[in-house]
């Protein structure tokens, strides 16, 4: 299939799901660059999310309930996450890995000890889902129902509640603790209380990512996670790569960090659509996509930086 | 640099949009191809000796033997009842379930004539992505939990159709009373990560219940804790079963290397882990599967047949098999009605 | 005001490198008090800040602010009655975040932080007033990054900081040791100016003998954990650095030893 017209058609579908990843990766920004936490506990969040909103809505519930019951249950597994690091005083790092490790009988649980969970999509009305993206051209459902137009707003809608959030004194609390512990202590922020409430709002959002994953893909699986962090770090990074020098608007950064998911997803589908590689080295097609993003700025900054103009009358 | 970035990047964007309003065109005239193909079955059939090509998309979890064989045995199949008339565009997921969905996205912006969806997670991608282009699954347990269709009746009635890989449950609950008829206790060693296996380990514990022995269930995460779970399930028990299990299948190494010292038969679900670490199995051939699977598939494409009314179909035969090297070694005697399994490694081991 | 009551503190007791910091130490300031804080290296200068503020909880003894106990406080809890200038530069503000979002942030020390707007117009407002007051032009820069100032504009900013509300006890810890000696002048004429308008307490931890001398009402003398110098009024204010160098002999039994307070 190697040919531009059929990689044209699947970009709909790789924008689809480069924009539901993308809320995951805003959930990682979150820890990773305003809490300057690698929080790892996201490989098992993310299937949280996925499991809750599966099992719900197969055993009839609505399908926003199912959304918020996610949210909820990721929100929960960042407590977890954020007592073992501020009340136990466990590594940020361990304390992630130990949450995840735990999660995965939790997942389990919550999918009834079974590894997979299917969402049969003609029996349900979902939010996002690959079929609907057949029924839009198709004619059959309208164009908001397009997967894009959902997740696209569900993006938007998160952003701008992110940006007021951050803004108020307590996202502002949120971000000196990331920023400067001792300084946030010493003007009387409770900073373990931020970064559990940080770790909180990651993990529902990293959940929220999961559930309408599992929607779009109509199952949800205990592997489905697994990795999830290093597309959530690539996105920040293409993000931040690519329009750090133009967005510098708090909103718009959380609006780069969906882009560069969508990039990311973009250039795998080019590498399923165009090439004859096996598909098998995907995991190493995604390595060399992050490593070219993280060695660009270095590069720039080494070999290609602009001379400092000295005085600037002599030389203009 | 960065503008020009980011130039492209709405470039992308635009381009995406306008692929999915501009294929609302290109989608409904593909699609009114695709549902007059059943309608004109008498035409492409008889066209099929003309030499109409047609493009079939592979969507396989992950590389291991059993299910390299059953994709083996469907393009085998597929290329002698329609010789040089298909195009297979074959895609690995390299067991992320995720990938799935980018490989049947393709597929299905490509049109293909049909996909082939190799294990359970490519199965239920492909039947999320679309309802108009036939998907086949194979190496697939159970459609009705695969798929969540309540009261499964065989035939799933939509686009989509197959072959399990279930061998007959019962027959192996019996082989294990069979080759050890004085074993009380049966430990049943399987992933809990794996869809199909805890479905099989009920199954076969309900029928080993019934004949009056004591079971455990054993399960295990991932390979970190499989020998630690494979140790105390050679403490409990006289004889262990392991049910058709990609990641046993990975990990008989680890399972061969704790049972065999111990002195504790494995039965196996599946040729392939009988091989590496079983006493006996009863055998489904993931290639005849496959083949199975590529007949359906080309009774599909020349029209033949619609995918809707295609029950699911299982392995034409069945074999009972032992590993002479594990045997040997435990001193257990294999009735003469099993053949062994012949390995293509050298000697060594 | 502050009563620090027979404190001690050992640090990684038990170990090889244990040290007692703290060796029962007993304080008592009244309000208004500037006090300075000189001592040797390891005399506790920093150790005696660090257990006001609650950085870490002390072995024994109590610690009361306004007749209040706050021995077993939190950190964040006690910052509402303190104003802290820390040693580092980079260790008073948050980096990432603007000049305004700074002050915004100390304004609001003590109070909970709710969702709120984390800083209105007329905060804005009142910054820019503020920051005009300390002469280096961040009046117009009140979007800035605080990670582009240079330290001395970082020290006068987090001077503003903790004074903003005013604290009940604004400590001090060697805020000019890591400026050039011009700067440092700069930002400690600005604490004397501070100190004074707002008639603040404070405890100003120093490495400078001559400083020490010259500013404040009242200057103690450290050494191995405990006050072993305390002169205040008129005494002080005829106090030289010889003085200072021969009492501090007599008091501890040793000689001064502070590796930048004799080459200052």
């Amino acid at each position: 299939m190697a040919n531009l017209a059929s990689f044209f058609n699947a970009l709909p579908g790789a924008v689809s799901q480069g924009l539901i990843w993308g809320i995951m990766a805003i959930g990682v920004y979150i820890t990773f660059k305003l809490l300057d936490v690698a929080d790892l506990t996201v490989d098992g969040s993310f299937c949280t999310g996925g499991a809750a909103c599966v099992m719900l809505i197969t055993s009839g519930y609505n399908v926003w309930l199912a959304i918020l019951a996610a949210i909820l249950v990721g929100m929960m597994a960042g407590l977890a996450t954020g007592l073992l690091h501020t009340a136990c005083g466990i590594p940020a790092i361990l304390a992630g890995i130990l949450t995840q490790l735990g999660l995965w009988s939790v997942n389990l649980a919550i999918m009834g000890m079974k590894a997979n969970q299917s969402l049969n999509v003609s029996n349900h009305e979902l939010l996002v889902s690959l079929r609907y993206l057949q029924d839009v051209s198709k004619g059959e459902r309208p164009i908001w129902q397009h997967p894009i137009f959902v997740a696209a707003l569900f993006t938007l809608v998160l952003v701008v509640i992110l940006y007021w959030f951050f803004g108020t004194e307590l996202g502002s609390a949120i971000r000196a603790t990331g920023a400067n512990p001792n300084m946030a202590r010493a003007q009387g922020i409770n900073t373990n209380f931020n970064i559990v409430l940080g770790l909180m709002i990651s993990n529902g959002l990293v959940a929220l990512s999961g559930a309408l994953l599992a929607q779009y893909q109509s199952f949800a699986d205990i592997n489905m996670g697994r990795g999830s962090i290093v597309i959530g770090l690539a996105a920040v990074i293409i993000g931040e790569v690519a329009f750090s020098h133009i967005f510098h608007n708090f909103g718009l950064k959380l609006a780069a960090v969906s882009i560069g998911s969508i990039i990311y997803y973009v250039v795998i589908q080019a590498v399923v659509s165009l090439s004859e590689i096996n598909t098998n080295y995907l995991k190493l097609i995604s390595a060399l996509i992050v490593a070219i993003f993280l060695t660009i700025p270095y590069w720039k900054g080494k070999y290609f930086a602009k001379p400092v103009k000295r005085g600037g009358s002599s030389h203009a | 640099m960065k503008k020009v970035l980011a130039v492209a990047m709405t470039a992308v964007m635009g381009l995406s949009l306008a692929a999915c309003g501009g294929s609302s065109s290109s989608a409904a005239s593909s699609s009114a191809a695709s549902t007059s193909a059943p309608a004109s079955s008498a035409a492409a059939s008889a066209a099929s000796g003309s030499g109409e090509t047609y493009t079939v998309g592979i969507c396989q979890l992950v590389t291991h033997d059993a299910l390299d064989a059953a994709t083996q045995g469907f393009k085998d199949a597929l290329e002698e009842a329609l010789p040089g008339q298909v195009k297979f565009d074959e895609q690995n997921a390299a067991n992320d379930p995720n990938t799935c969905n980018t490989i049947v996205n393709a597929f299905v912006a490509d049109d293909v004539d049909l996909i082939l969806a190799n294990a359970t997670a490519s199965l239920q991608a492909a039947a999320a992505a679309t309802e108009d282009i036939p998907v086949l699954g194979t190496s697939v347990t159970e459609y009705g939990v695969a798929l969540n269709i309540p009261d499964f009746n065989g035939t799933v009635g939509t686009n989509v159709s197959g072959t399990s890989d279930l061998a007959p449950l019962d027959q192996q609950a019996a082989m294990i009373q069979e080759l050890f008829p004085d074993a009380q206790k049966v430990g049943l060693l399987y992933c809990s990560a794996e869809p199909n296996s805890e479905y099989q380990v009920n199954t076969v514990a309900g029928y080993l219940q019934d004949a009056g022995l004591e079971v455990e269930m054993f399960a295990f995460t991932d390979s970190n804790d499989a020998s630690a779970v494979t140790q105390s399930a050679c403490d409990y028990a006289d004889v262990i079963y392991v049910p058709t299990d990609n990641t046993v299948a990975s990990n008989t190494g680890i399972i061969d290397g704790i049972c065999q010292p111990a002195g504790v038969p494995v039965v196996a679900g599946e040729e392939g882990i009988c091989a590496g670490c079983g006493v006996a199995t009863l055998s489904i051939s993931y290639y005849d599967l496959g083949v199975t699977t590529g007949k359906m598939a080309a009774k599909i494409l020349t029209g033949e047949a619609d995918v809707s009314e295609m029950p699911i179909e299982y392995a034409p035969n069945f074999t009972k098999k032992y590993n002479p090297t594990i045997a040997e070694a435990l001193g257990i005697t294999i009735p003469d009605d099993y053949e062994p399994i012949v390995t293509e490694e050298e000697p060594a081991a | 005001m502050l009563e620090i009551k027979n404190v001690y503190k050992t640090f990684n007791a038990g170990t090889v490198n244990e040290k007692t910091a703290l060796d029962g130490l007993s304080l008592r300031l009244e309000d208004g008090d500037f006090v300075t804080v000189i001592g040797g290296n390891g005399a506790g200068k920093s150790t005696m800040l660090n257990a006001v503020a609650g950085t870490w909880p002390v072995d024994s003894g109590s610690i009361l602010i306004d007749g209040i106990d706050v021995t077993r406080l939190p950190e964040h809890k006690r910052a509402k009655y303190l104003g802290r200038v820390f040693q580092d530069p980079m260790m008073g503000t948050a980096p990432n975040m603007q000049i305004a979002e700074n002050l915004a942030l100390a304004a609001r020390r003590g109070e909970s932080r709710t969702l709120r707007a984390g800083i209105t117009r007329a905060e804005l407002a009142e910054y820019k007033e503020k920051l005009k007051e300390l002469e280096l032009g961040l009046e117009d820069r009140v979007t800035t990054k605080v990670g582009l100032l240079s330290g001395g504009q970082r020290q006068a900013l987090t001077l503003l900081m903790a004074t903003l509300k005013k604290p009940r006890l604004l400590l001090l810890d060697e805020h000019t040791a890591a400026l050039d000696p011009k700067t440092a002048a700069k930002v400690l004429k600005l604490s004397d100016k501070i100190v004074a308008e707002n008639k603040l307490t404070t405890l100003m931890v120093t490495h400078n003998m001559r400083d020490a001398i010259a500013h404040g009402n009242r200057l103690i003398m450290l050494s191995a954990g405990r006050v072993v110098l305390d002169i205040a009024g008129e005494e002080k204010k005829k106090l030289t650095v010889q003085d200072l160098l021969q009492r501090f002999s007599t008091a501890s039994g040793e000689e001064f030893a502070n590796d930048r307070a004799l080459l200052s």
